[in-house]
């Protein structure tokens, strides 16, 4: 018994098995994280981008982003907007899914395979469709909702500041919906099955046995799948530029469109750099809550 | 396995209906790029829109072969040699460190899962000028193993805090009687706790191929030459500063998901055994 | 296994911890200190391509010249390589050779290549851009080693910053009303030539599944290149949104989306999506550039369109786009500028402008580049009203803040005086007014 303790007691070299891969990504994201943040307390556009000297203005780009305008204050809005909303129903109806080709029936593997499809499509191409199918004369979403006698008069769908956004999230909730399904799936293998047996052994009903076994041996996935996707979520790019490039008249103007703009459109690099810096800080928080409040619980 | 081990044949084939009805809303989008992508260019706009190409049109496969600098099959080897390597440095990195920070409790285990986090948060496109800086310093700018290195830095965190459920959830006496079997830290993680995490890896594996696979700010950016760039560079054949052609960019679509999905089909035994075959018993 | 496993983790350190080293390196390329770091490399570099030129002979340009480029259009990408292929056969001490980069890329790739140092000699961009990229310092001035004396004036003026000449005019276009000549007919309305015949016109075309007018008004350069000829048209320029002229181009637009003249889609709608609209009979109507026009002669064969100036308030306006080209400052400057020579000669600028679609810049070659194609001499007819954007170096700062008034007009978001006020405030703030 003495021995077995030994085994695990040099906890330290958990680190060997960890160190490798966290250098990598320190290497590889450590030095973009520092470059960004100096960059945004300098003052470099179009005129200053190659001078020898940059000149340190402090915080004054974060100030001035949000008195020049509001835009900012409502890309941040607009950024947990489009979050919350599509990782509600993203989470839900893939939780739905997945519990329900967790059944044993005939087509559940190969449907559930074929719902990765989505997938292998780069955003680009999947962002395009949705602008397509969602246009107002042409489009054929218009058309079907149409024929069904829903609406009397095409919906101006990505043209109209206030029905963009939610064509823009309906839209990411569609690319999401597979990554939470296939994740949670993965998830309920790791539940014994033993555990559902002697529950309905014991005439637990189904309700219990979600609630008292699938949510909190689940709980661990849950927690990823969560923080992982608010994160990818958050800093969401491709889709909306393709979508609606922020507009119109900025409703759908994210952190990171906005930054995009500020930076390879406008040339104002340091702005850019500021407001991906927001987005940055917003995410940390998000996180360290998070960390607090799922690992105190969890801690092995 | 299922909740329920065995289901009546009623409720099979009504299963199986749910999950055809379900496959037919999810999937819709996929079904639509493939019509546009037979129709012409005039049909496509066409009021009202036709759910299945009055006059076939085949011209738009024709062409995607190749078109000035882009070549397909260049491409598409470029594409399986970047994502593979991705899916190779993350799995490689990510396995053993998500069983670190799983089964292990040292100092500063929650900073290093927020550290990975951390590499999650900002968003690409202010990655792409500091990442640019350091491959032209390491004279990796303008190969294939920019991409490879920056699209895996996607994958590596996914993978770790993913893979650190199935580790956790992995019994410690498994590894007890692993070690009473004469296996130490080492062997009983490569021998015992790798396949019980099977499925998982093989989950981090597939996602950490498709994030490389659909990339396309990162080939584009740090690889100059359209000869090594990956397969998603071609989409910009048809889409550009003159309008979007949508046949042709639809076939696009349909050419460059045919091969991924035959690589899922053919490895589907293995993908969809280790997705799904739970092998922990309590 | 267990070597196995140690070996690759060994590795695997060692090489992070190399990167980690150059990484390191690179951190301080991000600080002040390592300014003289960047300055050596920048000699450095400078004296790579010296050495290249000693080795091919004392009479000057000589080694590789690279090109980034951002036309998609095949039969654009192939008219390019034939010109370098011919340029190539035609000497032995250079070799040119052209790399794509994707339109929606290549102000990133440009700016991102400049804080690198990593940029290529020698560039074909667009126009609109120009000023900007030559105020980064990233362009070489070339003048008194160029002769533009036979160039149009609005194309050369934006090569210009300062008085200095940072690149030639590649090729021009210009925006000109196009019109379904049986739609028209079937309305019985005749082509219009002002504001309010327009709306008449449009309004008189408008059918079920037809719109009768429409031109690109997205929030960004396009959209902006498209609403600007109703400003200047107007009276006023580009800098006085907030002026009789500018506010009168705003609530035109209004009029147009209110009176459902034109489609509010046009808000997502890029110049190509517009020209696809009309050739697929969804149109009566729009405003397009010259670029269009092989590829509508070749999509749509059967129909029956011909174009005309834009409809006018006070004066005959249009916008003037087109590309330029530009030698990258610090690269091999001598052997791109005799490439440049080469490219701008007459037959191969015949050459570059017949696989375009473009208007020639230099109007000995434009004179009889298109005799007895009607369509073409009118779009050379209205270089004589095309007005250039710019050229400003905050002009990408200038311009969103003109296609956000009109958006915010088109959406309904606010009124046209509203938005004059609040785009002109923008302006006079990058103007330093």
């Amino acid at each position: 018994m003495n021995r077995i303790k030994k085994f695990f007691k040099y906890d330290n070299v958990g680190m060997l098995f960890v160190l490798p891969g966290f250098i990598y990504m320190m290497v590889f994201v450590g030095f973009p994280i520092i470059y960004n943040f100096i960059l945004s307390i300098q003052d470099v556009t179009v005129q200053t981008l190659r001078s020898d000297v940059k000149e340190f203005v402090g915080f004054n780009n974060y100030i001035q982003l949000f008195r020049q305008d509001n835009v900012l204050t409502l890309s941040i809005w607009n950024t947990l907007k489009f979050t919350v909303m599509s990782i509600l129903f993203q989470f839900i109806t893939g939780f739905a899914l997945a519990l329900f080709f967790n059944k044993n029936f005939f087509f559940a593997k190969p449907v559930r395979g074929l719902l990765m499809m989505p997938w292998m499509i780069p955003v680009t191409i999947t962002a395009l469709m949705f602008k397509f199918m969602f246009g107002t004369d042409v489009g054929i979403i218009n058309y079907l909702i149409c024929s069904i006698g829903l609406i009397s008069e095409n919906i101006d769908w990505l043209t109209n500041t206030a029905t963009a956004m939610p064509t823009v999230i309906f839209a990411n909730i569609w690319i999401g919906i597979p990554f939470n399904m296939i994740l949670l799936a993965t998830g309920l293998t790791t539940i014994p099955q033993e555990l559902y047996e002697s529950a309905s052994i014991d005439g637990a009903n189904k309700f219990h046995t979600f609630k008292e076994i699938t949510l909190p041996l689940l709980k661990p996935t849950i927690d990823s799948v969560l923080i992982l996707g608010f994160i990818y979520t958050f800093k969401v790019y491709d889709l909306v530029y393709v979508m609606t490039s922020g507009g119109p008249v900025n409703s759908t103007q994210v952190l990171s469109t906005y930054s995009y703009k500020l930076s390879f459109d406008m040339f104002r690099y340091s702005q850019g750099a500021a407001v991906a810096n927001i987005l940055f800080i917003i995410l940390l928080l998000v996180s360290l809550l998070y960390l607090r409040y799922v690992y105190v619980e969890e801690e092995v | 396995m299922g909740t329920e081990r065995n289901l009546s044949r009623r409720k099979n084939i009504l299963y199986c209906a749910i999950s055809v009805l379900i496959i037919c809303i999810l999937l819709f989008p996929l079904y639509w790029i493939l019509v546009t992508s037979l129709k012409t260019e005039k049909e496509i706009f066409q009021i009202p829109p036709t759910f299945w190409p009055k006059e076939l049109n085949l011209k738009s496969y024709m062409t995607q072969l190749e078109r000035g600098d882009f070549n397909m099959f260049r491409s598409f080897r470029n594409s399986i040699v970047i994502s593979v390597g991705a899916m190779i440095i993350s799995i490689v990195l990510a396995v053993p460190a998500s069983y670190g920070v799983a089964k292990f409790s040292f100092k500063g285990k929650k900073a290093i899962i927020l550290g990975f986090l951390i590499t999650q948060m900002l968003p690409v496109s202010v990655l792409l000028t500091p990442l640019f800086i350091m491959y032209n310093k390491m004279h990796l700018y303008n190969t294939v193993w920019s991409t490879i290195f920056a699209d895996a830095t996607i994958g590596i965190p996914f993978s770790v805090l993913v893979l650190k459920n199935f580790f956790a959830s992995i019994p410690d006496e498994l590894e007890e009687a692993a070690y009473i079997d004469g296996y130490n830290r080492f062997t009983t993680f490569t021998k015992v706790l790798i396949p019980i995490a099977k499925p998982g890896i093989v989950v981090c594996g597939v996602f950490s191929f498709l994030y490389a696979w659909g990339d396309l700010a990162y080939g584009m950016t740090f690889i100059i030459d359209q000869q090594k760039r990956p397969i998603t560079a071609g989409i910009f054949n048809f889409l550009g500063q003159y309008g979007t052609k949508w046949s042709y960019l639809t076939a696009f679509a349909v050419v460059t998901i045919i091969p991924v999905a035959l690589i899922f089909i053919f490895m589907q035994k293995y993908i969809i055994e280790g997705m799904t075959s739970g092998a922990v018993k309590g | 296994m267990k070597r196995l496993l140690t070996f690759v983790i060994i590795i695997t350190m060692i090489t992070t911890l190399a990167l980690g080293c150059s990484s390191e390196k690179g951190e301080q390329t991000a600080d002040t200190p390592k300014v003289e770091d960047e300055k050596s490399e920048t000699s450095q570099e400078t004296d790579d391509s010296t050495t290249e030129e000693d080795t091919s002979g004392p009479d000057g340009a000589s080694g590789n010249v690279v090109i980034h480029y951002y036309w998609e259009t095949e039969g654009h990408q192939i008219a390019l390589n034939t010109l370098i292929e011919r340029f190539n056969d035609s000497q032995s001490d250079i070799t040119v050779e052209a790399k794509y980069i994707p339109f929606a890329d290549f102000k990133k790739q440009l700016s991102i290549g400049a804080s690198a140092d990593e940029l290529p000699d020698f560039v074909i961009i667009d126009n609109p851009d120009h000023a900007a990229y030559a105020a980064m310092g990233i362009f070489a001035d070339i003048t008194d080693k160029f002769d533009i004396s036979t160039y149009y004036e609005g194309p050369v003026n934006s090569c210009t910053l300062d008085g200095k000449l940072y690149g030639v005019p590649f090729g021009n276009n210009c925006l000109l009303l196009f019109y379904n000549e049986e739609m028209l007919e079937a309305a019985n309305v005749e082509v219009p030539t002002t504001w309010d015949e327009l709306l008449d016109v449009a309004k008189a075309c408008t059918r079920d599944t037809v719109s009768g007018f429409a031109y690109s008004s997205l929030q960004n350069e396009e959209g902006t290149f498209n609403f600007l000829p109703w400003v200047w048209s107007a009276g006023a320029t580009a800098y006085e949104i907030n002026s009789e002229g500018g506010i009168k181009a705003l609530a035109m637009t209004k009029e147009l989306v209110d009176s459902g003249a034109m489609t509010k889609e046009v808000i997502n709608w890029t110049q190509g999506d517009v020209m696809n609209q009309f050739i697929s009979g969804n149109l009566a109507m729009m405003i397009n550039g010259t670029w269009q026009v092989p590829t509508m002669r070749s999509e749509a064969p059967d129909l029956k369109w011909n174009v005309a100036p834009p409809p006018m308030d006070k004066q005959q306006a249009t916008g003037l786009g087109g590309e330029n080209y530009a030698v990258i400052a610090g690269g091999n400057e001598d052997a791109a500028i005799e490439f440049l020579k080469f490219a701008t000669s007459k037959e191969q600028s015949l050459h570059m402008m017949e696989a375009m679609g473009y208007i020639s810049p230099d109007s000995t070659v434009a004179e009889n580049q298109f005799a007895g194609d009607p369509i073409y001499e009118a779009f050379v007819d209205g270089m004589n009203y095309a007005y250039a954007r710019g050229p400003h170096p905050e002009w990408p700062s200038i311009s969103d803040a003109i296609s956000l008034a009109f958006n915010e007009v088109m959406t309904g978001a606010s009124t046209p005086e509203d938005a004059a006020v609040k785009a002109q405030t923008t302006i006079d703030g990058i103007l330093g007014k």
